[in-house]
Order: C-alpha cells, then structure tokens, then sequence
C-alpha cells in the first residue's frame, strides 16, 4: 500500500517524532510504499539542518534523511509553518535576507497543498500529534 | 471500519471522550505513547463497550514499565501490529 505520515510533534518535546520514525521503519520492512513524510505545526523543527543533540540520543533529522534516501520518502516540510519558525531553505533565506539556511535536502519546502494532494493520493495518511 | 489513535491516558487528559463519541460500533481503538496507561486494569473502565476492538501499543507499554500489567480485554501489539491495523482499517484517526 502506499502510506503517508503527517507529523506534527516537535523533536524532543514529545513523543511524536519518535512514534512517527518507528512507524515509517516498520511499514517500509512490512513492504509499503511511504510516499511522504508531511511536517506540519512544531514539527517542522524535524527538518532543523543545525540540530545537533547529544551522541548518545537518537538524531531525529538524521534519521529521517537516512529513511529518506534509502527508501526514496519525499520530506514535505510545510512552508508557512517553517518561515514563521526560522527553518527556511537557501532560497528563502535570500528571499527573506537572512544570511543563514536551516534547511536542507532531502527536506523540502512545500506548500499546505502537498498534504491534501498525499490524503488523495495515498491509501493510507497516518497522523501523529503532539 | 476505522482505526482510531489515543496517545493521551484517560487519567490527565479527556481526548479519549472524543474519540469514543466519533467511534462507530465495529471501529477500533489503539492506546499508545501516554495513551497506553488506558490499558490497566484500573483504568480500562473508560473503554468499557470496546471489548475485543481494544489495542495498546507493545513497544509504548515497555518503555514505561507497564508490560505485562494490561487488563486480560486488552490486545497487545507491537509496531509491526499497529502497521497491520492500519492495513485493515479503511483510515485512521488520531486524538491528541
């Protein structure tokens, strides 16, 4: 089947990013199709390229990059809930003058619309809230 | 037959009534992270009616300590569980 995740816990604040990260793992070893991870609200801060938590915690960005390219899962981060957290990507970041960029593939950008288009698209959109 | 998630414990948080009041008779509930608590024997009365359509989340209960001590109309599964339950549910809805 082909799955998609909404997540919209923060890193470290709950338990979301976590549930959601074990769930993704679990249905692509079932043999599923994770088409998309969407980061909504607080869980935008998923795709902080400057997160940097102590070694011996799990790296939440990380593993989703490694999720990412190793089973092709698109990583839409909504772009109106990431401006307004200071997560923006190089085109932003010279869109907005900002010198620094928070963001960086395999996340992307992407509009409110990607997440209806994934509810249309997927068998199954799984959310995990905060 | 949907699939609904409660992640908060009946104990601190009144999600559950929500979820209960959306539930239709053959849906299925799954208690997990917080929402696990919902399992025990001395909370379980607030999912009375769902005997058989009641779920906690194996890896969830472990991590609290609380593996082993569900009430007997409660079906553990683990992550592998939860991906099978969403297979057979038509969609799934998350209370938070």
């Amino acid at each position: 089947m082909r799955y998609a995740i909404l997540l919209m816990g923060a890193p470290y604040s709950d338990q979301a990013s976590h549930s959601a990260l074990r769930f993704a793992r679990a249905l692509v070893a079932r043999g599923h199709r994770l088409e998309a991870v969407f980061f909504y609200h607080d869980g935008v801060h998923n795709a902080a390229r400057l997160a940097a938590p102590p070694q011996d915690e799990p790296h939440l960005v990380d593993a989703w990059a490694a999720l990412a390219n190793e089973h092709r899962v698109a990583l839409q981060v909504c772009i109106a809930a990431a401006l307004r957290r200071g997560l923006l990507d190089e085109r932003e970041a010279a869109r907005h003058g900002k010198d620094g960029v928070s963001v960086q593939a395999p996340f992307e950008l992407t509009g409110l619309g990607q997440l209806v288009d994934l509810g249309t698209r997927c068998d199954r959109l799984v959310t995990f809230g905060p | 037959m949907l699939l609904h998630v409660v992640n908060r414990s009946p104990a601190t948080s009144r999600v559950y009534q929500q979820a209960l009041a959306g539930m239709s008779p053959d849906d299925r509930l799954l208690l997990i992270e917080d929402g696990v608590q919902g399992a025990l024997p001395q909370l379980v009365r607030y999912y009375t009616g769902l005997e058989g359509r009641l779920f906690a989340l194996k890896e969830d209960l472990e991590s609290r300590g609380l593996l082993g001590r569900c009430d007997a109309s409660v079906q553990v599964v683990d992550v592998d569980g939860f991906v099978e339950l969403t297979e057979e549910a038509e969609r799934t809805v998350s209370w938070y």
